[in-house]
C-alpha cells in the first residue's frame, strides 16, 4: 500500500507540471495528457524517485470518437508500481511525439498504433504500416472504418466461383 | 589474395518458414554469409482480431483468443476471461480456479515442448522434434477429454470453465506428471547435450539485460538474460501467491540459454500441478453470472504469464453488451523486435537459430 501512496503522491506533484489529470479506475493510476506534454511526462515517470515506472508494457490507440487517445502501460521489474498514461491527440491531425528514444522496444508498437489509428509518430525511425500492406487505405480500428458489408463479399465470391 | 569488399545480396526468406511458426517472411541482407541487416515482414496472418471483438459479445469473443497463441490455447482464454471478470468483479469458485491452473499449465508444458522440438527442427535436429511431439500428444488427450478439441481448447468462460473433466482425466494427468523427469532426461541427452546442437547454439545471438529491458522482453527470453521476473510471483493473479514454486533464471543471455530454460519452466509447471492436484476442493465449477454479459463503464489492463511472453488485455467498455475496444498485447510481437537488433553481425545459418529461440507464433504476432 506504501508503494501505492507514494507513486500516487508523485504523480499528483506531475501533473501539476504537465496540465495532467489524475483518476484511478479499478486501482490503477490514470494520468491524462496533452500531446505535447509526453516526452517530458514519460521521461518523469521514468525516473522517478523509489517508484519508478521504467518499463513500456503496452502502448496502444483508443478511438473516442470526438479525440484519439494514446495508451501507455507502464510497470516496473523492481516493484509492484503500475501507472497508465493517456496522451490526448486531435483526430483531425493526430500527432504526438515517440518514444522510441526513451524505449527502443516502442518501435513497433508505434508502427501498429500508426497502421491501426493513423497516429503521425514524431521522430520514430521507420514508421511505415507493419500489419496492413503499404497501398491501404483507411485506418481499421478507427471507428468510422467502414468493414465491406458481406453481401458484397458473397458477390464477389460468387462471381469467382462463376467463371 | 584478399577480397576488401563483397558485394551485399538481397535475400528473401519466407513468407513461408520451413518449420511450424507460421507465415513470416524476413529479408535479409547479406555481405557473404554475414548478416547486416534484417527486415522482419508480418502481417500474413493478419485477421483482425481486435476489430472483430467490437463487434461480438464478451462472450463470443472467446473462442477468437484460442486463435492469438494457438500453442497454448487455454492460456489466452484464461488472461481474457480474467479480464472481463476484473472489469465486472465477479468472484469465481475455487474449484474453477485450480482447474484453471491446472490446463495453463498443462498449456505450458505443451508449449515449451513444441519450442524445444521446433528448435531442433530449425537447426536440423529431426529426431528431437519427434520426442517432444510425440509426449505433448498426451497433454492433448487430455485436452480432448475434457473439452473436445485439441488446439483451440475453448475451455474457459466468464465466470469458470466449460467443463468438468472426466474421471480418466485424473490417472492420465498423474502418470503424465509421472513420466516428466524421463521426458526431460530424454529431451536433454539427444538435444541439449548434443555437441552439435550445444556448437549452434551456445554464445550466438546475444541479448544483454540492459537491451531485453530497454526492448521491452518479456517471458523466458527475458529470463534467459538474467532477469528474475516473473508476473506469477511479481503480480500473482488467480490463485499463483498460494503454490511453491522458483522461478527459473539463466545469466548466459545466449540461444542456449533461451531454449534450455524451458526445460526449467517444465520443472516448475509440474510442481504447480502436483500441488494443484494435492489441493483442488470439491464444489461448483462455474459462478452463478448474469445470461447476459454486460460489464459496467470502465477500463481495465490486465497481464498473465503467457509461455512466450506476457500476454495482456486492455479492455475498454461502454456499458453495452459489446466491448468498446479490446487491445491485445501479445508477448512475442514485442519480443520481435530483439531480432534485427541481435542478428546483426551473425551468419545467416545463425539468424534461424536465433528466431527459433523467441518461439514465436506468428498467429500471436499477427493477432
Amino acid at each position: 500500500m506504501e508503494n501505492k501512496e507514494l507513486l500516487k503522491q508523485r504523480v499528483e506533484e506531475l501533473a501539476g507540471r504537465v496540465n495532467g489529470e489524475v483518476e484511478e479506475i479499478l486501482g490503477t493510476l490514470i494520468l491524462k495528457v496533452q500531446a505535447p506534454y509526453v516526452t517530458e511526462t514519460l521521461t518523469a515517470v521514468k525516473s522517478f524517485d523509489d517508484v519508478p515506472c521504467d518499463f513500456l508494457h503496452d502502448l496502444a490507440g483508443l478511438d473516442l470518437v470526438d479525440h484519439l487517445e494514446v495508451v501507455y502501460q507502464l510497470t516496473s521489474l523492481n516493484g509492484p508500481q503500475h501507472l497508465r498514461v493517456k496522451a490526448i491527440v486531435d483526430r483531425e491531425n493526430p500527432v504526438v511525439d515517440s518514444v522510441t528514444r526513451i524505449w527502443q522496444g516502442a518501435d513497433y508498437l508505434e508502427r501498429e498504433a500508426y497502421d491501426m489509428f493513423g497516429i503521425q509518430f514524431k521522430g520514430h525511425p521507420n514508421l511505415k504500416r507493419i500489419y496492413m500492406w503499404d497501398d491501404f487505405e483507411g485506418y481499421p480500428l478507427r471507428k468510422d472504418y467502414e468493414t465491406e458489408p458481406i453481401e458484397i463479399r458473397n458477390l464477389v465470391r460468387q462471381r469467382i466461383d462463376g467463371e | 589474395m584478399s577480397i576488401d569488399k563483397t558485394e551485399e545480396l538481397v535475400l528473401n526468406m519466407g513468407p513461408q518458414h520451413p518449420s511450424m511458426h507460421g507465415l513470416f517472411r524476413m529479408i535479409v541482407h547479406l555481405e557473404g554469409e554475414t548478416v547486416t541487416e534484417i527486415e522482419p515482414k508480418i502481417g500474413y496472418l493478419h485477421r483482425g482480431i481486435e476489430k472483430l471483438a467490437e463487434s461480438r459479445t464478451y462472450t463470443q469473443f472467446i473462442p477468437y483468443t484460442d486463435r492469438l497463441d494457438y500453442l497454448a490455447s487455454p492460456h489466452n482464454n484464461w488472461a481474457y476471461v480474467q479480464t472481463v471478470e476484473k472489469l465486472m468483479g465477479v468472484e469465481i469458485p475455487e474449484r474453477a480456479e485450480y482447474l484453471r491452473v491446472i490446463f495453463g499449465e498443462l498449456a505450458r508444458i505443451a508449449s515449451h515442448q513444441v519450442m524445444i522440438a521446433s528448435t531442433a527442427l530449425d537447426i536440423a535436429g529431426w529426431t528431437a522434434w519427434g520426442y517432444a511431439f510425440r509426449d505433448r500428444e498426451r497433454i492433448l488427450d487430455m485436452y480432448e477429454m475434457t473439452a473436445g478439441s485439441r488446439l483451440t481448447v475453448n475451455c474457459m468462460r466468464i465466470g469458470g470453465m466449460s467443463a468438468e473433466p472426466p474421471a480418466e482425466f485424473w490417472p492420465a494427468l498423474e502418470s503424465f506428471l509421472d513420466d516428466t523427469p524421463e521426458m526431460l532426461e530424454e529431451y536433454y541427452g539427444i538435444f541439449f547435450g548434443n555437441e552439435i546442437a550445444q556448437g549452434r547454439l551456445k554464445n550466438v545471438g546475444i541479448m544483454p539485460k540492459e537491451l531485453a529491458e530497454n526492448l521491452s522482453i518479456t517471458g523466458p527470453v527475458l529470463r534467459a538474460s538474467g532477469v528474475q521476473y516473473d508476473v506469477r510471483k511479481a503480480y500473482p493473479y488467480s490463485i499463483y501467491d498460494r503454490f511453491d514454486f522458483d522461478v527459473p533464471v539463466r545469466y548466459g543471455c545466449d540461444s542456449y540459454d533461451r531454449t534450455i530454460i524451458r526445460m526449467d519452466e517444465i520443472k516448475e509447471s509440474v510442481k504447480i500441478i502436483r500441488q494443484a492436484i494435492r489441493d483442488i476442493p470439491e464444489g461448483p465449477i462455474m459462478a452463478k453470472v448474469p445470461k447476459v454479459i454486460k460489464p459496467p463503464v470502465g477500463e481495465v489492463y490486465h497481464r498473465v504469464e503467457n509461455p512466450k511472453g506476457e500476454l495482456g488485455f486492455y479492455i475498454v467498455s461502454d456499458g453495452s453488451t459489446k466491448p468498446a475496444r479490446v487491445r491485445i498485447r501479445p508477448g512475442t510481437f514485442v519480443n520481435l523486435q530483439m531480432l534485427p537488433i541481435v542478428a546483426k553481425g551473425w551468419k545467416i545459418q545463425d539468424v534461424v537459430a536465433i528466431f527459433a529461440t523467441l518461439d514465436a507464433v506468428l498467429g500471436e504476432v499477427d493477432k
